[in-house]
């Protein structure tokens, strides 16, 4: 049981400040995925956690317990990393026991321990192997059996899965799930990777330059976004983004939500557009569109994005973008989203959206 | 394969291009094996053979059989002396310069601007003579004008003889021959210090590894070759140790600073002995491979390469 909470984080490298006054609360028993492009902030909060990087300034609390002055070996978690960092030097059991070693856990009993947990993750034949006769795969595996041993109270990886191949990620991701799922301790997981983030979470925090930009369940940041920023991070391609005729409120739709038409059509916004390029995926195709009238002037040339399974428009083809009332959102000029209840009058927006064919 | 040799024509197949094909790669060593021959198998080969002569440059060689040998081990006891004097300062310069090499390296291997200071600093006694070394060590350990006896008896001690006595003059050229290679060891060792990357020492925290363990447990065998290269390296180089007893002892006093090299020297050059300095010189030779093959065989899987 363990729920972590960060109070008035500050934390600089020299003089780059890299975060600064963060609150944040992680939910006990959830797989919490932090997001965002590098340098955001998120392996340093997780370095946090695990002690090895401490904040500037600002207190941590573990179950209510406050962790900064506590050895990152007594904290109860267990980390993997990026590139593994199993000791090159032993062999693969002596890297999964060193842990309970340190922890004086008796011989027989780390014996039963560093069984059982290379059976679960498929270790067993290789116990007795040097980690550099191992594959990248099984690598990966000697760092999570080297978490997984401790039984720790909070599981911290640091995107353990972005030195593997793509079908070896996949069946990772799975299994991390699964391990989730049976062990029900929390999960701390730190990516880049928005597919990654979207599959895993229970709950993605989502954040960019040493600011949180919404913390929430996939569903909801996908559906609900809070801001631009998170519109645009998640899913893809992108939500698309363009500006109403005021010039300061923006409108943004996802690719998926735009349907094509030849003549008016009942939905909400509708636009003249050409087709420019057609990048057929399989089950889907995507098609970049120019938008022939922009609602603001300046962006001459906008294009956006469109996702369909229909295969049969082509390139230079003239017709209708359309999307449905429920499928806009409107965003303020500082980027924020406008939700229904923030202004007096949404329909103002609404109306500005409206279809002009 | 053999489809190609049935096209050949067969005026190809005539001896003449195949010998060229054979030789060619002998051609290409030649030059490096004619000068091993020259150098190091010659020599070595001719040191055995006088071994077996009594020869003092001036008159015919006479040879003598195991003669030499013989009074090597059995009539002469300074050889034992030598020998003993020898391995008591392999010992010593083993184990302080890896020890020490070892500390200095831990010491500096943060990336500051003292610490690279500090690491230029440490390496410049290895870019010094050994004879200026030795003639300046030679004042700092004189017992009545030296810096070591003025500190020494400012904090009201009693001095050492240092050099001039034969209970510490062995040390005191082992202190000079720490103090000038130290640097150079550390530096070997520091480079791969830094290479050990920071994670595993993180991920070693997080395992509950205290400072000791981890320094024995895994900055000791990540350098493992390189301590390995240093144990090889100081070894050979201690074991024919002698500029540094030649000017600074010259054997003495006594013959407690009497080594191997010191010792073949003396024979050759003084007593001129030649073919008993040359049956010296290959006892040192053998004991060296000795030294060799048992050092390539115990540490075997100890050693750890990347």
């Amino acid at each position: 049981m363990s729920e972590i909470v960060f109070k008035n984080i500050c934390k600089s490298f020299g003089d780059v400040k890299v975060i600064e006054n963060l609150d944040l609360t992680l939910k006990d028993g959830e797989f919490t995925v932090l997001v965002g492009a590098s340098g955001c902030g998120k392996t340093t909060l997780l370095r946090m956690i695990a002690g090895i990087g401490p904040a500037t300034s600002g207190e941590i609390f573990m179950d209510g317990e406050e962790i900064s002055d506590i050895p990152p070996g007594k904290r109860g978690v267990a980390m993997v990393f990026q590139n593994y960092a199993i000791y090159p030097t032993m062999t693969v059991r002596g890297n999964i026991d060193f842990g309970l070693k340190n922890k004086k856990v008796p011989k027989a009993e780390r014996d039963r321990l560093v069984q059982e947990v290379a059976e679960t993750v498929g270790l067993t034949p290789y116990l007795d192997r040097k980690p550099s006769a191992l594959s990248g795969g099984q690598r990966q595996r000697v760092a999570l059996a080297r978490a997984m041993v401790k039984k720790p109270k909070v599981f911290l990886m640091d995107e353990p899965l972005s030195n593997l191949d793509a079908k070896l990620r996949g069946s990772m991701r799975s299994e991390l799930i699964e391990l989730h799922n049976r062990l029900k301790t929390s999960f701390v997981y730190v990516t880049h990777d928005q597919a990654e983030a979207m599959s895993m979470a229970d709950t993605i925090i989502l954040m960019d330059a040493g600011r949180i930009m919404q913390q929430a369940s996939p569903e909801v940041i996908y559906n609900d976004p809070d801001n631009i920023f998170t519109a645009r991070f998640i899913g893809t391609p992108p939500m698309n983004i363009c500006r109403l005729k005021d010039g300061e409120t923006y409108l943004g739709y996802r690719p998926e939500k735009v349907f094509f038409s030849t003549e008016k059509t009942d939905a909400l916004y509708q636009r003249k557009a050409k087709i420019l390029t057609r990048e057929m995926l399989g089950s889907e195709t995507l098609y970049k569109v120019q938008i022939l009238e922009p609602d603001f002037a300046e962006d001459k040339g906008l294009s956006v994005m469109t996702k369909s399974f229909e295969t049969r428009y082509m390139p230079g083809e003239m017709l209708n973008i359309c999307v449905r009332r429920e499928h806009l959102y409107f965003f303020n000029k500082e980027r924020n989203r406008i939700r229904k209840g923030d202004v007096p009058d949404i329909e103002t927006y609404y109306r500005m959206a409206e279809g002009t064919v | 394969m053999s489809k190609a040799k049935n096209n050949a024509s067969p005026a190809k197949r005539k001896c003449g291009p195949r010998l060229m094909d054979r030789l060619r790669p002998y051609l290409m060593i030649a030059p490096c094996i004619a000068f091993l021959v020259v150098f190091t198998l010659y020599p070595v080969v001719n040191m055995i053979y006088l071994s077996f002569f009594e020869y003092d440059l001036l008159t015919p060689k006479k040879f003598v059989g195991l003669n030499n040998y013989y009074r090597l081990f059995f009539v002469n006891v300074d050889f034992w002396e030598a020998f003993k004097h020898t391995f008591y300062y392999t010992v010593a310069e083993v184990v302080l310069l890896i020890t020490l090499g070892l500390l200095l390296a831990m010491w500096v291997r943060k990336s500051t601007f003292l610490n690279a200071i500090a690491q230029r600093v440490m390496f410049l006694p290895h870019l010094v003579a050994m004879l200026t070394v030795a003639y300046v060590f030679q004042w700092l350990m004189d017992d009545r004008s030296g810096l070591f006896n003025a500190v020494l008896n400012f904090f009201h001690l009693p001095g050492l003889n240092w050099l001039n006595s034969s209970k510490t003059a062995l040390m005191s050229v082992v202190i000079v021959s720490i103090w000038k290679n130290v640097g150079y060891y550390a530096l070997i060792l520091l480079s791969s210090l830094k290479a050990i990357p920071a994670e595993i020492y993180e991920a070693a925290d997080l395992d509950d590894a205290r400072p000791l363990l981890k320094f024995f447990k895994i900055t000791v065998p990540m350098l493992s070759p390189q301590i390995f290269f240093l144990l090889v390296t100081i070894t050979m180089g201690s074991f024919k140790v002698f500029e540094s007893i030649r000017v600074l002892t010259g054997g003495g006093p006594g013959s407690s600073t009497d080594v191997l090299v010191y010792y073949i020297y003396r024979y050759a050059i003084s007593n001129m002995k030649y073919g008993y300095a040359c049956a010296a010189g290959t006892i040192l030779f053998v004991i060296l491979m000795v030294f060799m093959v048992v050092y390539f065989r115990l540490p075997g899987k100890r050693v750890h390469y990347q």
